[in-house]
């Protein structure tokens, strides 16, 4: 994360506390977490004290503290989509990545979230890979899904190193 | 100028300063609200809920603490029925099986007339009361610690996990938490827990010395330290 | 577009862009909005511009991307008028022969129709399809005409008709009277009259009132708030300059929940347009009433749907409640008067304003007046976004416009309300979707979420279920909800892991009741419902579970076996390639066993057997 970066979503925005919120979105999307850095900085430009910018960025869901996984699997486990099994389906990337949520495999290739509910409802279980949605998801389908993307980092290693 | 209101708590008809809130006017004038949270120096968050009472209006009771409550011209509060004492028991029973290895809390869940505790004890070391963070953020304005996280995972915390070297280093933190008191007996071991009956509280958040006794309504009756 | 400065230039502009618009003859709408996006409608928007070029048709037909119509898991969604043609399952491969065939050639394409799944009869038009005939569409309708993202569209539809209205020479209270007098109540869950509302926000003592637009939509389950900002949102701006305007607010905002990238997209376009024009801004439309909105965006938090945490975290705080002794609308955003409503309360007051209150107030029952958007998902044939008029029975939504069970497991139960709500048994049906009728059966209308559950449904689990997403969402200041929903949810747990005790059930009666009597917010003061109304209805599932250590759908894993049925297993070897746990054994083309120990109950094999060999008891 450049300074210049961080100077950009911090225009226009100095010395107001209220854009807080909006501020650490903007880090978020573009650095995928909030470094300790930037939660010192914005809460010098913003004029915050540390400990509230640090409790905010604790507290929603939507900023994460550590980097994430070059893939993000989230398993949406609203109502509709857990009468349909969303459960299995988190305890399946849980046993076959061998991480929870939350956390990265050793690979840094994928870490997995779950969202209370993306919107989607009449297409569930929902799956979303770094964004893009997959519907009607099955244990099996996910095992596809992971395999397929796997597949690919192995493929683009080897094209690399070709 | 002070502005007076005269409110009805538990039948007695008081002459309460407007601005106040209603556990302030009781206590002021004797009757005891069983409080946690709430210190007379800082600002009230209402978290621990123990001071709750009946607000009745339009011929409804709304349940509602009273720390958070200003007292208004005419308001009718009840702070001891039936309804309330269950509901303070019960609070205060989830209040000593989360910690019961503090002396306040073991004292506040006898007054409140808890003899048994239902679920399994755990022993946190935290009640989430919030009485440091605010001392720290309001007495002594260093905001070295805060409320972090959310939910099952709120906790109080410096800022990164790392005391900060603009912590003032003033004690305060530890000298108004209600965990610190030396705890009766010793650590408690796991599958040992108990209400020994004999815990005073210790809690010195007015002046030391004998409690209010409750000259209105029949209040607390706690007669000890408070 | 040059900014207008009266309303007589706004009807100026809309004849002009009428008169613009007569050369086309045919208008396709393909749905753009979430649902039919995951089922790559992007490709599907592409390809037909695509064909619309090459056949030279951008003249006499329009391309509207419009946003959600209900019906997601038909799209990719295209509606063709005139002729009301409705085509769904629509692929990128499918637009040539669209394009040339039905509106070219005026003729159909039978396999692209909407075939009933009961009796396999294909409709022809959107207005003949069950699910939609049966529905009473007054806002989603409005959806089918615009596309999201273009204010020209939603003028020449008629829109920011009813806003001219109440610009100038008309008094506060007459708006505020006009709205008490429809009937209409909050649609986000509290089903406060909105009137009253805006008449004490109007009454209290403030120079800078807000208006706030409440797009957090956290319940899971419930989507129409989606649907309409992403599908209209000028519609929703309508509505709230009308309120602003009413309650004297020279500031709104939108707040809308993170996990909705869409309706924020759409939320800030339709606000840069609107200013553009000059209907956002100083003197709006040459009128003394100067009003101006921001998009706020939700940090991941479904408390921040309660009115005091959402303004806290508009403010840049954490979205902790606050306590309400002292309401809102008198001390609210920045400690002023604000006026606090649900997305699909803004979106029905443009239509009241200009139809009046008789017409809003002609649909619904004596205590709950006007329509409802629900989000009908679950264990049902047709699921998607379903609007009613209030009164409308339980029975007739799930049966005529869901078509029933999904498949030959019977429908047991439907769950209104979300988190806050409760489960109904079939035999409660017959109630009315109504504000009180429901809340007295407790559970409640709610956002609108109804989720129907079958046999395969463990009622228990759904109550274990609401507790965890309510203990992951509370934001842990207050006892009751942060230590009573965990020690409810403990009790749950020892209940569906075969240790529960019959004495815990009045314990969780007790302590359900001391919650919702003592928790500082709405969160947790209606967290236990779904536990009571599970405990009211299905109290026999807790009893088998206890008494028996069973559970009778099949759900609770420490309860159920995975086992083979020697009758329909031919020996494939699928499921042994699928476990994870090594739990299956068998030789090939011989029935194969399940070790119980091993099994973990994760359900691939059961999701991978094509013979239903695989069974749960």
């Amino acid at each position: 994360m450049t300074p210049q970066a961080l100077d950009q979503i911090l225009e226009g925005r100095r010395s107001q506390p209220n854009q807080l919120i909006e501020v650490l979105q903007d880090i978020q999307e573009n650095f995928g977490y909030i470094p300790r850095e930037a939660i010192k900085s914005v809460s010098q430009e913003l004029g915050v004290p540390l400990i509230e910018v640090y409790r905010v960025a604790s507290f929603y869901k939507a900023f994460r503290l550590k980097p994430s996984g070059k893939n993000v699997l989230t398993m949406c486990t609203g109502t509709a989509c857990h009468v349909r099994g969303s459960d299995l389906l988190l305890d399946y990337a849980i046993d076959q990545l061998g991480i929870k949520p939350g956390e990265v495999t050793p690979d840094g290739l994928f870490s997995i979230e779950h969202v209370n509910c993306l919107g989607a409802c009449a297409l569930g279980p929902i799956v979303a890979e770094n964004g893009s949605y997959h519907k009607h998801m099955t244990p099996s389908k996910l095992r596809k899904l992971i395999e397929t993307i796997s597949h690919q980092k192995t493929e683009d290693a080897h094209h690399a190193q070709a | 100028m002070l502005q007076y209101v005269n409110v009805s708590i538990d039948g007695a008809i008081i002459h309460a300063v407007k601005g106040t809130s209603v556990l302030d006017t009781a206590v002021e004038y004797g009757i005891c609200i069983p409080h946690l949270c709430h210190v007379p120096y800082l600002s009230d968050i209402g978290a621990c809920r123990l001071c709750i009472v009946e607000h009745v209006v339009n011929g409804r009771s709304e349940v509602t603490t009273s720390c958070t409550l200003n007292v208004e011209e005419g308001m009718v509060i009840l702070t001891n029925t039936d309804k309330i004492r269950k509901l303070r028991r019960n609070l205060a029973e989830l209040l000593v099986a989360q910690a019961p290895n503090s002396r306040a809390i073991q004292d506040i869940a006898l007054r409140c007339g808890v003899t048994e505790v239902r679920y399994p004890f755990r022993n946190e070391d935290c009640v989430l009361c919030g009485r440091c963070v605010r001392v720290c953020t309001e007495v002594w304005q260093a905001r070295a610690i805060g409320f972090v996280g959310r939910g099952k995972d709120r906790h109080v915390e410096y800022p990164f996990g790392i005391q900060p070297d603009f912590c003032k280093q003033c004690g305060n933190c530890v000298q108004i938490c209600p965990m610190t008191i030396p705890p009766c007996d010793g650590p408690m071991k796991p599958g040992e827990e108990y209400l020994c009956r004999k815990c005073e509280s210790q809690l010195m958040d007015e002046t030391p010395g004998s409690c209010t006794w409750c000259k209105l309504g029949e209040g607390f009756g706690c007669g000890r330290y408070v | 577009m040059p900014r207008l400065n009266s309303y007589r230039e706004l009807e100026h502009l809309r004849e002009r862009l009428r008169e613009q618009r007569q050369s086309i003859t045919t208008t396709m709408m393909v749905c753009g909005g979430t649902g039919c996006r995951t089922s790559n409608s992007q490709a599907v928007i592409d390809a037909f511009r695509n064909e619309l070029s090459s056949q030279g048709l951008d003249d006499s037909v329009r391309l509207c991307v419009t946003g959600c119509h209900g019906f997601c898991e038909q799209g990719p969604v295209v509606i063709i008028e005139p002729g009301n043609t409705f085509y769904c399952h629509v692929s990128p491969e499918d637009a040539f022969e669209i394009v040339y065939q039905t509106v070219v050639k005026g003729e159909l394409i039978e396999r692209l129709l909407y075939e009933d799944p009961v009796s396999g009869e294909r409709f022809r038009t959107e207005a003949e399809i069950p699910f939609y005939k049966a529905q009473e569409r007054r806002i989603l309708s409005q959806n089918r005409m615009v596309d999201p993202c273009s204010i020209e569209d939603y003028i020449v539809a008629g829109g920011y008709t009813a806003l001219p209205r109440v610009l100038n020479g008309v008094a506060p209270e007459e708006i505020i009277n006009e709205i008490k007098a429809s009937g209409l109540r909050g649609r986000g869950g509290g089903g406060f009259p909105t009137g009253r509302k805006w008449d004490e926000c109007l009454g209290a003592p403030g120079d800078e009132k807000y208006v706030i637009c409440n797009a957090d939509e956290g319940d899971p389950g419930a989507y129409m708030d989606r649907c309409v900002l992403e599908g209209n949102p000028h519609l929703v701006l309508e509505g709230m300059m009308i309120g602003a305007r009413a309650i004297g607010a020279g500031k709104g905002y939108v707040y809308v929940r993170n996990e909705y990238p869409l309706a924020v997209k759409h939320s800030r376009i339709a606000v840069e347009q609107a200013r553009e024009l000059g209907l956002l801004g100083d003197n709006i439309l040459g009128s003394p009433f100067s009003f101006e909105v921001d998009i706020a965006r939700g940090g991941g938090a479904f408390v921040c749907g309660e009115s005091t945490a959402l303004m806290a975290s508009i403010e840049g705080k954490v979205g902790e409640p606050h306590p309400k002794d002292v309401h809102t609308v008198v001390d609210g955003l920045y400690h002023q008067p604000t006026t606090l409503n649900n997305v699909e309360t803004w979106a029905n007051v443009p239509s009241i304003i200009l139809n009046g209150s008789s017409w809003f107030n002609s649909k619904g029952t004596k205590g709950s007046k006007g329509t409802k958007i629900l989000a009908l998902t679950g264990r049902i044939k047709n699921t998607g976004l379903v609007e009613v008029a209030m009164g409308t029975s339980i029975r007739e939504v799930v049966f005529d416009i869901g078509g029933g069970a999904a498949n030959s497991n019977p429908i047991k139960a439907v769950q209104t309300g979300g988190p806050s709500g409760g489960c109904l048994p079939l035999d409660k049906f017959d109630l009315a979707v109504d504000f009180d009728v429901l809340a007295e059966a407790g559970s409640m209308v709610g956002s609108g979420g109804m989720v129907v559950m079958d046999e395969e449904t463990c009622m228990v689990d759904v109550a274990k279920y609401f507790l965890e997403f309510l203990q992951d969402e509370s934001c842990g200041k207050c006892l009751p909800c942060r230590v009573g929903i965990d020690r409810m949810l403990e009790i749950i747990t020892d209940i569906t892991e075969g240790r529960g005790r019959m004495e815990q059930l009045d314990l969780l009666e007790e302590l359900a009741d001391t919650v919702s009597q003592t928790a500082l917010c709405g969160l947790g003061k209606t967290a236990p419902n779904p536990v009571l109304s599970t405990l009211r209805y299905f109290r026999p599932e807790y009893e088998a579970h206890i008494k028996e250590k069973k559970c009778p759908a099949g759900v609770c894993k420490a309860l159920i076996t995975y086992w083979i049925d020697p009758e329909k297993c031919n020996g494939c070897g699928v499921c042994i390639r699928g476990c994870a746990h090594g739990a299956i054994t068998g030789e090939k083309k011989q029935v194969h066993v399940i070790d119980d120990q091993l099994c973990q109950k994760c359900g691939i094999c059961r999701s991978e057997c094509k013979f239903d060999a695989i069974q749960v008891t």
